[in-house]
């Protein structure tokens, strides 16, 4: 056998393990079930409140993973390796431990006097929202950077020979050119936030109708054994993933690469 | 008076550079690779931090960032944007300067014209040739009313015959839009057809800046010597206009075809890279071809040089260690010395 038939073949048992894995839980389907959970107003309300706090919090890190990420492409400073490798924080230790540091934090002088002065995180929906954001923040960060890194830096320079302040020339030629890798961290930031489960639940807890998004209300029927109404929620996760992929995809389809 | 003044640039390479290029001259800054050419220019575009003073008009621009210095720049890979089609990319400079929308579009009509590119306006620089690019870029690079242009190596990935095309096409633009420009080139081939003056920098140094004429013939250095090839200088006896477009240079016995441009010939200069050597009479034409006699094998580096006397004048000549060897050439040994007709350069 050829090592492209390798490769090939490879690269479809991806697709038949991922493939499998959703196939499984029709056996447990119940299509009556799947319409009464849809239609209730605990799975509506998880789901809005997953879809909002996915799109805030993806908004939220993207504002600052664009100009970090450009920093860290174009220029050199001090501090430049930490920040790098700091970035990896959220993707090496688990979201849990995230979440635990986070709550940890807030039990400290510190974090006591932002509560009571600001905002109270901890089982809200700003926890929630916090969870996503600092576990979202650092991938999206890495993913901007790589698209901007792709980009020389030498059409930024002949932008200012040209008349470009730096901000225009960031404007008008960098962030043109790495749309598309902006695009595709924008939508990875947005589907982990959206099932971002560990960090959310330390955080935010899981209140029903309070701070229960849809892979926490997934984990409490799973702990109840409800074996069907886990199913029907998982489907209505990969359904919205996928659908939110796809649409993407077909909408960056251009015959042009820029 | 001067219009771009360096004084006491250092960077890098470069040691205390001091320049002075005129208004409206076409200055060639040649020099060997890594003598810090391109350095230099970015110093002038303001793309890099220098110690020293660059003077515009007398005035000091150091302070002045790259996007208010007004000096156009093609860098040698030429950086068309990719996402812009030819039109935008022309018109990129005036847009961001904030120009009306009517002289945008009188400006782009002018450069689409001057350059002969209007077909390929709405064309995306992907789908270009390398000489269609070249075109463009520099239209960009003029189009906000620059009164200076930066042109890093730009024929370097030209082949030769679009390269000379090229030579005097641009020399005729930059003189029509009034233009003072530096263009770095790293050999000097092509060099005198379009400079004023020619820079020689020569790590980070400038070892002289004359008309292409007294480098040639008077290089002030070895080292200048060195870098424009150590050229046979001929002096000529008697010159005669032949009726096709020729004119045949004597010098004793030698006589020498060139083309006439209808001046007369006093001295020739031909590099040692442009005489060919061939053990067998090369095919073709016998025009300019000599048949001489090995005198003396210098080895340089990957290079060998030879001295071949024909009819009593000695020619210093160049090539390579794999055709030295192939040939098997040694000294008293009989060749053939052809020299390339367009590599010939004279002076009144």
């Amino acid at each position: 056998m050829t090592f492209k038939r390798i490769s090939i073949l490879l690269s479809f048992t991806v697709f038949i393990l991922y493939g499998g894995l959703i196939l499984s839980l029709f056996y447990f389907y119940n299509g009556q079930l799947f319409l009464e959970t849809i239609k209730s107003e605990r799975t509506l309300f998880s789901l809005r409140l997953s879809l909002a706090t996915a799109t805030i919090a993806t908004i939220a890190s993207l504002m600052i993973a664009i100009p970090s990420a450009y920093a860290l492409s174009r220029f050199h400073f001090i501090g430049q390796g930490l920040i790098d490798t700091i970035l990896e924080l959220p993707m090496i230790i688990s979201p849990v431990a995230l979440g635990a540091t986070v709550l940890i934090f807030f039990n400290n002088p510190i974090g006591i006097f932002i509560q009571e002065k600001s905002v109270q995180f901890v089982f809200t929906v700003y926890g929630i929202l916090l969870a996503q954001f600092i576990t979202t923040l650092g991938i999206a960060i890495r993913l901007i950077k790589a698209a901007m890194d792709e980009i020389p830096a030498r059409y930024e320079e002949i932008a200012r020979t040209l008349g470009a302040t730096p901000v225009k020339a960031f404007f008008t030629i960098t962030l043109p050119l790495c749309k598309k890798g902006i695009l595709a961290a924008s939508v990875l930031t947005w589907a982990k936030a959206l099932g971002e489960f560990g960090a959310t639940i330390t955080i935010a807890g899981s209140m029903a109708m309070k701070t229960e998004t849809i892979p926490i209300a997934i984990y409490m029927r799973l702990a109840n054994a409800d074996i069907e109404g886990t199913v029907v929620l998982v489907l209505i996760l990969i359904f919205i993933g996928l659908g939110i992929l796809y649409g993407v995809r077909m909408l960056t389809k251009k015959s042009h690469p820029y | 008076m001067p219009l771009i003044e360096l004084k006491n640039i250092k960077k890098y390479v470069l040691q205390d550079i001091n320049l002075t290029v005129y208004d409206k001259e076409i200055l060639v800054l040649a020099g060997p690779n890594g003598s810090g050419k391109t350095t230099l220019l970015n110093i002038i575009a303001g793309l890099t931090k220098y110690s020293g003073n660059v003077l515009f008009d007398s005035r000091n621009i150091n302070s002045l960032p790259a996007h208010k210095r007004g000096v156009g720049y093609l860098l040698q890979d030429l950086a068309l944007f990719p996402h812009l089609n030819v039109w935008s990319n022309i018109a990129y400079g005036l847009k961001v300067q904030k120009y009306p929308q009517d002289k945008i579009a009188k400006r782009v009509d002018e450069l689409l014209d001057a350059l002969h590119i209007r077909k390929l306006k709405d064309k995306y620089p992907d789908n270009l040739s390398g000489g269609e690019k070249q075109r463009v870029a520099i239209a960009r690079a003029i189009a906000p009313f620059q009164k200076v242009l930066l042109l890093d190596e730009p024929t370097s990935s030209l082949d030769a015959q679009t390269a000379k095309y090229f030579r005097i096409e641009l020399k005729a633009l930059l003189k029509r839009f009034e233009i003072t420009s530096i263009i770095v080139m790293h050999d000097l081939l092509g060099a005198e057809e379009i400079a004023d003056r020619i820079a020689i920098l020569n790590k980070g140094r400038i070892d002289q800046v004359s008309t292409p004429q007294e480098i040639l013939f008077h290089p002030n250095s070895e080292k200048v010597s060195e870098f424009i090839g150590m050229p046979n200088i001929i002096r000529c006896d008697r010159c005669k206009v032949l009726s096709t477009g020729l004119i045949e240079v004597a010098t004793g016995d030698l006589t020498i075809i060139l083309p006439y441009e209808g001046t007369k010939i006093s001295k020739i200069a031909i590099s040692p890279h442009d005489i060919y050597i061939s053990d067998t009479e090369p095919p073709g034409p016998a025009l300019n071809r000599f048949k001489g006699t090995i005198t003396e094998i210098m080895p340089l580096r990957s290079l060998l040089r030879l001295k071949v006397n024909v009819k009593g004048i000695e020619f210093l000549t160049e090539l390579s260690k794999e055709a030295f060897d192939e040939m098997e050439l040694s000294v008293g040994k009989e060749v053939f010395v052809i020299i390339k007709l367009r590599r010939l350069r004279y002076a009144e």
